[in-house]
């Protein structure tokens, strides 16, 4: 990554810390958590595969 | 900059195989990329057989899922669709991608019985779905609206697919909501793509794109019922910048994610490449799982001729681009329909759905903050 965005984002902490707070809650929410296969939860930790289909490399439409 | 890890090479084993019951679909989108979607050329039950063969084995080994893709998958009939799943193992997770204008009760049982999880492609409000018509060229708002209700008095989830033409402020905000009231509970926006017979050009002002993307964070935030795909990814990367795992969040390799044709010819990496024909490197398949295992088609990726062409370029953007870690690579349908080759680096794909979709994120917490 090139330090120009990384320093964009780091320089944003401060306004993204609280973004990212409530997208976990958001996600607690919906039931969405680490390993859990009921349909459109996203499998947080694994990049491919996100019920439905929803892969964001190479992924059909 | 630092290098990135992950996406180095294809992976023998899949997620999912992407797989195209029939090539017809009953509607006649202006920016569908399909060729033969006037045609109805269905796929024969062995093809179903010979893929399922691989399919019940790697879903013995961890999560694995056939996509129903098409065409419109369910103008296969619903004897027909059965038939196709029906030599797949319970394990295997069922999905369909659909127009929604031909759901009713008996396909909601249809699903039901089977666990098949549904996603339904919309555009929006009546207004914004314009695009999505009949053969006759007649609006099929009314029928897809009605194929979700369908869905919603059977109680059955379903995701959303949305593409949008012209990505300005003004349209994030009424889509969201309309998706909220749609009662979605996931969502995919994808920024209409050059591709297949799609021809129009997808260059957008990016000052307007990265406006649209900020506007929904904010719809999204005052409401966030909904799983976003493009914010949940977005939002994952720059959690893993702030905590310094950013170079390592893409997998390892890519995955291949075979598309498997109604003949049986598999397509690896970009189901939009299935059914086109190039002086170089043919039809882009790497075989037919009626002539050889699919498994077998997947051990050696680098001997379809395209594929070292298109991982050359993968490279390519792993060495130029800061938004790789971010996106690991444009995708290879992009580069060649808006290239004519899979070398090439950045697409107006790249900038109208990750880089301005990134940096609209950003653009939002600026303001918001």
């Amino acid at each position: 990554m090139s330090d120009a965005l990384a320093d964009r984002i780091r320089d944003a902490r401060g306004e993204l810390t609280p973004l990212l707070e409530e997208a976990r809650l958001a996600r607690l929410a919906r039931s969405e958590v680490p390993g859990a296969d009921s349909t459109a939860v996203c499998a947080w930790n694994h990049f491919e595969n996100i019920p439905t289909f929803f892969n964001w490399n190479n992924r059909p439409r | 900059m630092a290098t990135v890890n992950g996406m180095r090479g294809v992976s023998r084993v899949p997620a999912y195989v992407v797989m195209q019951p029939t090539t017809l679909c009953n509607l006649d989108c202006v920016y569908c990329y399909l060729p033969l979607r006037a045609q109805d050329r269905r796929m024969p039950v062995e093809v179903a057989r010979a893929v399922a063969a691989d399919a019940n084995a790697w879903a013995a080994l961890g999560r694995f899922s056939v996509v129903w893709h098409g065409g419109e998958p369910l103008a296969a009939g619903r004897d027909h669709l059965g038939a196709l799943m029906a030599p797949f193992d319970a394990a295997v997770e069922q999905h369909v991608q659909t127009n929604a204008t031909l759901l009713d009760d008996a396909w909601c049982e249809f699903f039901a019985a089977r666990g098949v999880r549904v996603s339904v492609s919309v555009d929006g409000p009546e207004d914004l779905n314009a695009e999505r018509v009949s053969r006759a060229g007649r609006p099929a708002y009314d029928r897809i609206v009605k194929g979700i209700g369908a869905l919603r008095r059977h109680g059955q989830s379903f995701a959303a697919l949305c593409v949008v033409g012209d990505p300005r402020p003004g349209v994030a905000s009424r889509l969201y909501e309309y998706f909220l009231e749609l009662g979605c509970d996931t969502l995919g926006v994808n920024i209409e793509e050059r591709e297949g017979v799609n021809e129009r050009a997808n260059a957008h002002d990016p000052d307007a794109v990265r406006a649209f993307w900020a506007e929904l964070v904010g719809a999204w935030r005052a409401d966030p019922r909904i799983h976003v795909r493009e914010l949940e990814w977005s939002l994952r990367y720059l959690g893993a910048v702030l905590d310094g795992t950013s170079d390592d969040l893409l997998p390892r390799e890519l995955d291949p994610i075979p598309t498997v044709g109604h003949d049986g010819a598999v397509v690896l990496l970009s189901p939009e490449l299935a059914g086109f024909h190039d002086a170089v490197h043919g039809d882009f398949s790497s075989g037919n799982v009626l002539h050889a295992p699919l498994s077998s088609l997947l051990a050696e990726p680098r001997h379809t001729s395209w594929v070292p062409e298109f991982l050359a370029g993968v490279e390519a953007c792993r060495d130029t681009c800061a938004y790789f870690g971010f996106c690991g690579g444009g995708h290879a349908a992009n580069r060649y329909f808006e290239h004519g080759r899979f070398d090439g680096t950045q697409t107006e794909h790249c900038r109208n759905s990750k880089i301005n979709l990134l940096d609209g994120v950003l653009d939002h917490v600026r303001r918001a903050g």
